[in-house]
């Protein structure tokens, strides 16, 4: 979700509970004779306040799993979990008197800032990269399909070498994994023999190794060189499958970039959502314990 | 590009459509981490809950004071009605410690830990915030009489604190001695052996100062054997204040201060002097003492009138011989003269009522404590001389009261950084230890200490 000017509400309103809540919080902590503390009247009401901001912050993923439930808009939501989520770092400091306390409650502590940082850091990115994929990625497909692309990508550009230059064999190797053979099943030309090579030596296992660094076709200038060079050796007949190879190799680079793209904007979740919901298991731990001593 | 050749429909048939019901690694990931991760968390509580600690619960390092109780929570915390009652309440301080009311008149009575916050780690708990006076002290209300405290005291800084009482405008120092301390911290006094240069120390020591005082009597007669002092003895609820019995001075005795260089001569006859004692003691050991040496001087019994006319006076009969009463009264009389017109009158203040024959002498009323309501403690203040808040060697005048306002103790205590402690509890004790009940603890400590 982008920060745009649909967010203004959101952020006004955010600064002004948290303008309120420092007004009330630091006469408070100043004249309060045993200091601020969580079972105080105030620090109750703010440790509730956070609390129910993290718990509104937590429903979110009930809300997504839930589309039918017209409990407002996602989009709504999902502001409402940003900026309250936001403001129950604060809130919940001024309820502990930025005191970590004892075991539990520095875990809470430390949970709640990895996962407001966490989340701080996904929502930036959730704001530049979309954009940034959409710019990069062109051919950007559904990630869960990624690997299905890449097989027919795979299979494309067999066919296409096949065609230029003679099928592609190929056989099991003694350690279960695929090569293909270099040996051609019918006399080739000359030009081909270089296609073939290029593409059994370099282009396949760029195909197929799904990520590996340091490969010459990872690199778009080097691979259009490379292209262009091999392009020299061809017949002219060969030259609009080596541009479709080409493309072919464009078109993985894409899909390498959308996963890293991909895992960048989504792994971040493997971090806040576990640690939110522990959060939010051990808050209540917390509250009723709190409340019995 | 391969993309922009493809058409919408090529597009289409690259994508499985049931993608959506076979697993992905990275949802995989993100489910399992967020069903173990909270699992673990229970977990980690079910674990102490089994083992019964309770100390993953404590809201802070306890206080070194209680840290031997760290592990037994059940100490403080007991339920008192229901689950939810069982924060530590005032029975559970009660149990080990007497916590005296502060005043009859109050308002109010905090609760203990309103004021002793435990589980803020390594901290005094008698080192209360100012807040916890200040809650009644900023605006000040009693039930029932008035008080005569100020009601308005927020801290210890000048204009927030009211002057000290002892100091304040229109005070007079209560005693009656009089001293002049410039001129006995001069240069060159004149002692019993030649010049001195007398020190605060010579006079002013803590109760329990064992080294010799350089000016007291050289020995003590047997007429100082009855000597009482005057000085009013430190109240009970002075004896808590004092830690050490270093806090305040001695008060002053005319023995260990003053004899060497204050004789009490009283005929040149006798090389002792009175006993420092009330005017009927004096008289009857002046009299006793004409009356020994009458009997074992008989001769001067007749005595020869002065060569030359005394001015003003009635001229004496040439030649008299008087009896022994006779002469022990006029020895006693001329004596008694000069004790009270001049010896002790230099330091005391004496009363001559009519018709009576003996002076009363004002009780000396030196103050043994100038801050009742205040702790002040000598020993921990030994760093500095005693003329950094004592005024002495420009002090000529009896009235003159030399205990130090609160600028002087503002110069060390006041708040900030590189400052001397200034928060309330540094001089003032909330409780009424004069009011304190004996408390027997019910602890054991089986399971809490290494046993040896």
């Amino acid at each position: 979700m982008r920060i745009d000017h649909t967010h203004r509400k959101w952020l006004a309103a955010s600064l002004v509970i948290l303008g309120v809540a420092t007004a009330v919080y630091i006469p408070y902590a100043l004249h309060s004779p045993s200091g601020p503390r969580g079972g105080s009247a105030i620090g109750l009401t703010f440790g509730i306040v956070g609390s129910a901001f993290m718990v509104f912050s937590g429903l979110l993923a009930g809300r997504k799993k839930l589309p039918v439930w017209r409990l407002g808009r996602a989009q709504t939501w999902m502001r409402g979990h940003l900026w309250l989520g936001l403001l129950s770092l604060p809130i919940v400091l001024f309820h502990g008197g930025f005191r970590f306390g004892g075991p539990l409650t520095s875990v809470l502590m430390v949970l709640l800032i990895i996962v407001v940082a966490s989340g701080v850091f996904g929502a930036a990115l959730q704001h530049y990269m979309p954009h940034m994929m959409t710019i990069q990625v062109p051919s950007e497909t559904i990630f869960e399909q990624v690997d299905h692309v890449r097989e027919q990508l795979v299979a494309d550009a067999d066919r296409l070498a096949g065609a230029a230059s003679g099928p592609t064999d190929v056989i099991a190797s003694a350690g279960g994994g695929m090569i293909a053979t270099a040996e051609p099943a019918v006399a080739l030309e000359e030009g081909t023999e270089a296609l073939r090579s290029f593409y059994m030596r370099e282009m396949r296992p760029f195909l197929q190794s799904h990520g590996a660094r340091h490969q010459l076709l990872s690199d778009k200038e080097r691979a259009h060189s490379t292209f262009e060079g091999l392009r020299t050796l061809l017949p002219a007949e060969a030259h609009d499958v080596t541009r479709k190879l080409e493309q072919i190799c464009e078109e993985e680079r894409q899909l390498r970039r959308q996963v890293t793209l991909h895992h960048w904007l989504h792994g971040w979740l493997m971090m806040h959502i576990p640690l939110s919901l522990a959060l939010l298991l051990l808050g209540c731990v917390h509250a009723i314990v709190a409340l019995r001593y | 590009m391969a993309g922009a050749e493809r058409t919408t429909k090529k597009r289409a048939q690259r994508i499985d459509l049931n993608y959506f019901k076979h697993p992905h690694p990275f949802r995989r990931w993100r489910f399992w981490l967020s069903l173990s991760v909270p699992l673990l968390a229970l977990a980690w509580i079910a674990w102490y809950g089994l083992t019964g600690n309770k100390r993953v619960y404590s809201g802070g390092k306890m206080s070194p004071a209680h840290a031997v109780l760290t592990a037994k929570c059940d100490a403080c915390h007991f339920e008192l009605a229901g689950f939810f009652s069982a924060k530590a309440s005032d029975r559970a301080c009660l149990a080990c410690h007497d916590g005296p009311i502060h005043h009859a008149n109050q308002t109010f009575t905090p609760k203990c830990a309103s004021c002793h916050m435990e589980h803020r780690g390594s901290l005094r708990l008698a080192a209360t915030s100012d807040a916890s006076c200040t809650q009644c002290h900023a605006n000040l209300r009693t039930s029932g009489a008035e008080t005569h405290f100020a009601r308005d005291i927020e801290d210890f800084s000048t204009g927030h604190h009211p002057e000290f009482a002892a100091v304040r405008a229109g005070s007079v120092d209560p005693g009656t001695i009089k001293l002049n301390h410039a001129v006995h911290l001069k240069r060159n006094l004149a002692g019993p052996n030649g010049p001195v240069q007398m020190d605060c120390d010579d006079c002013h020591r803590p109760a329990n100062s064992t080294d010799a005082w350089r000016f007291s009597s050289a020995q003590p007669s047997a007429a100082f054997a009855a000597q009482k002092s005057d000085l009013p003895a430190l109240s009970k609820s002075d004896l808590p204040l004092i830690v050490s019995a270093r806090a305040y001075m001695a008060p002053i005795s005319y023995a260990k201060h003053c004899a060497a260089c204050h004789g009490l001569q009283f005929d040149k006859r006798f090389a002792e002097g009175v006993p420092h004692d009330t005017p009927e003691v004096i008289h009857e050991f002046v009299v006793k003492e004409f009356q020994q040496y009458i009997a074992t001087h008989p001769a001067e019994l007749r005595e020869t009138a002065p060569g030359r006319n005394l001015a003003q006076k009635p001229l004496p009969a040439p030649v008299r011989v008087l009896t022994p009463p006779q002469w022990v009264a006029e020895r006693v009389g001329e004596a008694e003269e000069l004790l009270w017109r001049k010896t002790c009158k230099q330091c005391h203040a004496l009363n001559f009522s009519a018709g009576a024959d003996l002076p009363t002498v004002a009780k000396s009323n030196i103050p043994a404590r100038w801050l009742p309501h205040a702790n002040f403690n000598h020993e921990q203040h030994r760093l500095a001389r005693c003329t950094e808040c004592h005024a002495a060697p420009t002090s000529q005048e009896t009235s003159d009261i030399l205990v130090p306002g609160i600028r002087t103790c503002e110069r060390c205590h006041h708040a900030g950084a590189e400052s001397a402690e200034s928060r309330c509890f540094e001089c003032h004790t909330y409780h009424d230890w004069t009011k304190a009940k004996e408390v027997k603890g019910g602890i054991t400590f089986s399971g809490l200490v290494r046993e040896n």
